[in-house]
């Protein structure tokens, strides 16, 4: 199968009732725009499947995997069995292995395929009201596949949210919007040189899809992601609300922070590095909540 | 009930002790229970488990004094005791076979014992067992606790175990003297309870009991050794028959007297001996019953004159009023029919064993009287929910008894008394009603482990009751669970029941469908290891000490399953046949007759096939654990070609002791039954049909069908210590999977994965019930969207064809804490395979399996890398 017939998914995730109305199955696209520092799925930012390995799956006293790599990315050392830079990724080990400690991560699923697996949780989404969530990594970037496969899924009748980082040219969504039912926007922070930092790119772009998208009058949900220290000061509060409010938007959706991603960081050949951040003090999200208020922005968590 | 409000009962209790609520939830619900309810769980969460004998008394004295016994019996029988009982005790404690020669002597011993036993007594048993009855009903003690509203005592302590020398009791004699030390369960006994059960009750019973009579009827003398076992089959039906729904609404519409005019009237046309046998036996049942009732009445108009507190004194009074009334007489308010109903239950457990006895629908039968009263002004809704919930709470005073070895297997004291509310009636409309929500809110206020609450959902359930429902099953203790009417009232048509029958189906015990007041379902009769039987195929239809076959096709290999499968079902049918008939012939059950319908009009007494409908339950236990072994051998054998069928089944039965790797692959890079992913639910529902296919091939004595359920108590503990590991990658001594449910560990892809993959297994031939355990993290159904996610679950798994399912939903903290901890969880209920228990009552290997049983949950905002394979 080529790729052209399909895209990369690292993962499909059912029963999940916290990304759009009822129960829902989300699938993960592989590849994404940005590369925020606190990215929750490290193993999604990059278009290509990577390696894994869990070193706490791997078995005491096995070496089957080390002969299978021809590319001589794997040694007895543990826990950094894996040398990330040499790996090409070719899957030649992951077979083997017997406690599913080395995986790739990604693999080229056709239409056909994600569909049957979508299509699975059907009598819940039929119960609850639910669906499927495009999610990633960017699926915009997927865009060429979901024109073929959204009318698919419509077909089906399935409700589809999409959740994106709108960091590409609108052009790119618009084609979607008619088999979208719910858009989840994320906006992380307001100022372009914070932005950038933040995600190594400014939010121009972002913007811009933003508005043209609410131009559309597509039904968008505005989402923020709270990175405690990086962008949920007095500031950024004020700038985002202020943008928002000159598009019209008058509500967001808090997400509130998360640090489990940092485990798997050493687990995969990424360049993304631990933040530290620890949970903010009880009550941060609910001042948070009020900070928006003043600025005439209703957010909720 | 007067329209005055509820008395206030001042209760020692009104604070309950700290150590007893835990989390904000429990703390919640307790603030808002009535006092008197309050008072009442404190009093039975306090009582101590003790050993019931009066039934066991009673009846002895009975048939001692009264049915004429035989001097040659009388000479042999106490020699061949003494030197059983030593047999007894040893093979009970090592599980070791007694000699063939061994059993047969004693099975000679026994027909002798049987013949002249039988023609000394001159009439027939059933006669004699309803003058038994009536002996036992004229002289019980009659005790009223503080408190109660409802009152009647199902045996002579508050939390009481009786034991049934008549039936199996004989299997405790080897324990008798450490039943109140013992780890697992202990039972309080006094020494003069164990002194005469030893050396008077069961030697009496050692000739005429069941236990010892169905030797004489089995056509393998070795039935008993392979009872012993316990590796392949386990048969219960030694302990008694019960599990069933009996007519508790024909006594609320006619009373015992016109039940007693209507086998009056049948004795007329008594066609033979036999048949005038048994109307007179039934005629002395109900009279019995009737003067049970009047016992009562005398028994409150007399406490009332001795109480000084006016309120309970008026209480009495009216007690005394009630049961001038019922359960002789139709009931002719709300509380008469509650009370009727107690009653009558209790009636019938001085006949019947404590396993398994049913209140069916109870909102049905008692809506009428609810809404009359209501109307006119006699009870409140705040009174009707104190009387049901005084109801609920003597429906937890029963525990069943048993020895060390039947509590591996039926772990968690429950006798399993179901009530079963909502779903349609016989035309199809919903009989969904005031009082299904009445019962759940105070089970809600009650929350012990017993009745066993079961909710029967269909697509024009009344929505807040299905909210309520699902509301009540989250905050903990398993109850209700739900049922699907649209897939099972097919199942219960199948067995050749009538579709507005089955429409009418009500819960009997743990989780298997029956048809209640016309049916004698023998639900609970046989329990089969599926994986045993894969085992034995494996080796060639031997055990796995021999050398393991090879197979060239996953179709070879299918074909000698099933004729393992074939080979077991007849086996445990031969027995349970032979048990069965040991009932027909020496303990029919009169009484329980009069409340199963068919039964007068056939002259035949339940155990003889009287009912309407007649059918056995047996259950195969270990489906995933099969379904997740051809799975892998498909995949590791046929499919990647690794390694060869013998060679898997080697490393399996060394217990993977050399090839960790290969273990670790199966369990972790294999699509196992739960997952969802194709080939392991296949596999689970070809097993399925197979096992079904092989259930129906046999006919019970009663002429009723074979019934295939997946459903297991703690079967699965007991078969799963007694097997060796499984090319699924289960290792040897672990437990089986539960149910229909996954093995721990295999549906780690979410709960509408494992749902789903249950649907598929599930068919239509399931006539006997099945059990999904579905273990849900509290903070995932929190709140009312909570509440709407779990229904959501329930009514998606049953749109895809699901039957059953019923969720633990408790804090993996809260478990380990009591298992640390028990003193602090005296009131913990969870669910078992089908039924709820407090989680101090089980023994600590079914504890370890209820924590580790796969805790479901959404991965919240972060998606774990998962490096199972799934397919
Ligand atoms: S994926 Fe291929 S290159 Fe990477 S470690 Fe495995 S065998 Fe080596
Ligand atoms: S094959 Fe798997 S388990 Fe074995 S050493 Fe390699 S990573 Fe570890």
């Amino acid at each position: 199968m080529t790729q052209d017939d399909g895209a990369i998914v690292f993962d499909v995730q059912r029963f999940s009732v916290h990304d759009g109305p009822g129960i829902r199955t989300i699938v993960f696209f592989k590849g994404c725009a940005l590369a925020c520092a606190w990215c929750q799925n490290p193993e999604a930012i990059r278009a290509a499947p990577e390696i894994y390995y869990d070193d706490e799956r791997c078995l005491a006293g096995c070496a089957r995997c080390i002969d299978r790599c021809r590319d001589g990315a794997l040694g007895d050392r543990r826990p950094k069995r894996v040398d990330f830079a040499r790996c090409t990724a070719c899957g030649a080990c992951v077979d083997d292995c017997p406690a599913g400690a080395l995986r790739i991560v990604g693999r080229t699923w056709s239409a056909r395929e994600l569909l049957t697996e979508v299509l699975r949780d059907r009598p819940f989404y039929a119960s609850s009201g639910g669906g499927i969530t495009l999610s990633g990594g960017e699926p915009v970037l997927h865009a060429e596949f979901l024109t073929r496969w959204l009318p698919l899924v419509k077909r089906e009748g399935l409700h589809v949210v999409l959740e994106t980082c709108g960091a590409y040219p609108f052009a790119l969504l618009e084609p979607l919007l008619e088999w979208v039912d719910l858009v989840f926007f994320d906006v992380k922070a307001a100022d372009a040189e914070r932005h950038r930092t933040l995600t190594g790119k400014t939010n121009d772009q972002i913007t811009q899809t933003l508005a043209l998208l609410l131009r559309r009058g597509a039904a968008v949900e505005v989402r923020m992601p709270v990175v405690p220290g990086r962008n949920d000061d007095a500031e950024n509060v004020a700038q985002t609300a202020k943008m928002l409010g000159r598009m019209g938007v008058g509500r967001v959706t808090l997400l509130p922070y998360n640090h489990l991603w940092e485990a798997k960081l050493p687990r995969l050949g990424t360049q993304q590095r631990p933040l530290g951040i620890r949970p903010p003090p009880g009550g941060h999200y609910e001042e948070l909540v009020r900070a928006f208020a003043g600025h005439g922005i209703a957010a909720s968590t | 009930m007067s329209s005055a409000p509820a008395p206030r009962i001042s209760s020692p209790f009104a604070h309950a002790p700290e150590t007893r609520e835990h989390g904000r939830a429990r703390e919640a619900r307790a603030a808002g229970r009535p006092q008197r309810l309050e008072a009442l769980r404190n009093d039975l969460l306090a009582a101590p488990y003790t050993l019931c004998t009066q039934k066991a008394e009673l009846l002895t004295e009975y048939f001692r004094d009264h049915v004429p016994a035989d001097p040659l019996v009388g000479a042999l029988a106490p020699l061949h005791f003494a030197l059983t009982r030593r047999g007894l005790a040893r093979s009970l404690a090592s599980g070791a076979p007694q000699p063939l020669w061994q059993l047969r002597a004693s099975r000679a011993l026994q027909a002798l014992y049987a013949r002249r036993l039988d023609a000394a007594a001159g009439e027939p048993a059933v006669l004699h067992h309803a003058r038994a009855l009536a002996h036992i009903l004229e002289r019980a003690p009659l005790r009223i606790y503080e408190h109660e509203l409802v009152v009647g005592n199902p045996s002579s302590q508050r939390i009481g175990a009786p034991i049934h020398p008549d039936l199996g009791g004989i299997l405790m004699l080897p324990e008798l003297e450490r039943l109140a030390t013992r780890a697992v369960n202990p039972i309080a006994s006094t020494e003069e309870q164990r002194r005469r059960l030893a050396e008077e009750i069961f030697p009496f019973w050692f000739p005429r009991s069941i236990q010892s009579r169905v030797a004489v009827l089995a056509p393998d003398a070795g039935l008993a050794n392979a009872l012993l076992r316990g590796d392949r089959f386990v048969l219960t039906q030694f302990a008694g028959i019960s599990h069933v729904t009996p007519d508790y609404p024909a006594v609320l519409e006619r009373g015992f007297e016109g039940i007693l005019e209507q086998v009056e009237t049948a004795r007329r046309t008594a066609s033979t001996r036999e048949q005038a046998a048994f109307f007179d036996a039934a005629a002395i049942a109900a009279r019995a019953a009737i003067a049970f009732g009047a016992r009562w009445s005398e028994h409150c108009a007399q406490a009332a004159t001795r109480q000084i507190v006016p309120q309970r004194a008026a209480e009495l009074r009216r007690l005394a009023g009630v049961f001038a009334q019922v359960p002789a007489r139709p009931a002719r308010s709300f509380y008469e029919a509650v009370q009727s109903t107690l009653l009558t239950h209790v009636i019938v457990h001085q006949e019947s064993f404590q396993h398994g006895v049913s209140f069916g629908r109870i909102d049905r039968y008692l809506q009428p009287h609810y809404e009359r009263d209501l109307a006119e002004g006699r009870v409140t809704r705040e009174e009707a929910i104190e009387i049901l919930g005084s109801f609920l709470g003597k429906a937890a005073e029963l525990l069943p008894l048993f020895n060390e070895m039947a509590t591996e297997y039926f772990s968690g004291l429950s006798s399993a008394s179901g009530i079963t509310l909502g779903g349609i009636d016989e035309e199809g409309r919903d009989a969904t009603n005031e009082v299904s929500l009445l019962v759940l809110e105070a089970y809600d206020h009650m929350r012990l482990r017993q009745p066993n609450l079961h909710a029967r959902l269909h697509a024009g359930s009344a929505p807040g009751f299905v909210r309520l429902a699902h509301d009540v099953v989250k905050r903990g203790g398993g109850m209700p669970a739900f049922f699907s009417d649209e897939a099972v009232v097919p199942a219960i048509e199948n067995l050749g029941i009538a579709t507005r029958h089955a429409r009418d189906y009500a819960i009997v015990g743990c989780v298997e469908w029956g048809v209640p007041r016309r049916s004698f379902p023998a639900a609970g009769a046989c329990f089969l290891s599926l994986p045993a039987a894969l085992v034995r195929a494996l080796h060639g239809g031997a055990t796995a000490d021999a050398a393991p076959v090879s197979f060239d096709s996953m179709e070879a290999l299918v074909a000698a399953l099933r004729r393992e499968i074939e080979a077991l079902v007849a086996e445990a049918a031969a027995g349970n046949d032979a048990i069965e008939r040991a009932h027909a012939r020496w303990r029919p059950t009169p009484l329980l007759s009069l409340l199963v319908d068919g039964c007068i009009a056939s002259g035949r007494d339940v155990t003889e096939g009287g009912a309407r409908y007649d059918s056995t339950g047996m259950q195969g236990v270990g489906l995933a654990d099969v379904a997740d072994s051809l799975a892998a051998i498909e995949r590791l054998v046929f499919d990647e070609k690794r390694t060869g069928v013998a060679a898997l089944i080697a490393a399996a039965d060394a217990d993977f002791a050399n090839d960790a790797a290969l273990q670790r692959r199966l369990e972790e890079r294999l699509p196992r039954y739960g997952c969802d992913a194709g080939p392991a639910e296949a596999w689970a529902k070809r097993v399925a049909q197979i096992y079904c296919d092989a259930v129906r091939e046999h006919r019970n004595p009663r002429a009723g069908p074979y019934a295939p359920g997946f459903w297991t108590m703690t079967t699965h503990v007991g078969f799963g210590r007694r097997l060796g590991a499984l090319p699924s990658g289960r290792r040897a001594g672990r437990p089986l999977s539960d149910g229909v449910s996954p093995s721990n560990g295999a549906d780690h892809r979410g709960p509408t994965a494992s749902l789903l993959a249950a649907a598929h297994a599930q068919g239509p031939l399931t006539g006997n019930g099945l059990c999904l355990n579905e273990k849900i993290e509290p903070w995932f159904v929190e709140g009312e969207a909570g509440t709407a996610l779990l229904a959501d679950l329930t009514r998606g798994y049953f749109r895809a064809g699901g039957m059953q399912v019923q969720y633990n939903i408790v804090d993996p903290a809260v478990l380990l804490d009591a298992k640390a901890h028990p003193e602090r969880h005296r009131d913990l209920v969870v669910r078992i395979s089908g039924y709820s228990a407090y989680f101090n009552d089980l023994t600590e290997e079914m504890k370890d399996d209820i924590i580790t049983r796969t805790l479901h949950g959404g991965a919240g905002p972060i998606r774990p890398v998962d490096g199972r394979a799934c397919g």
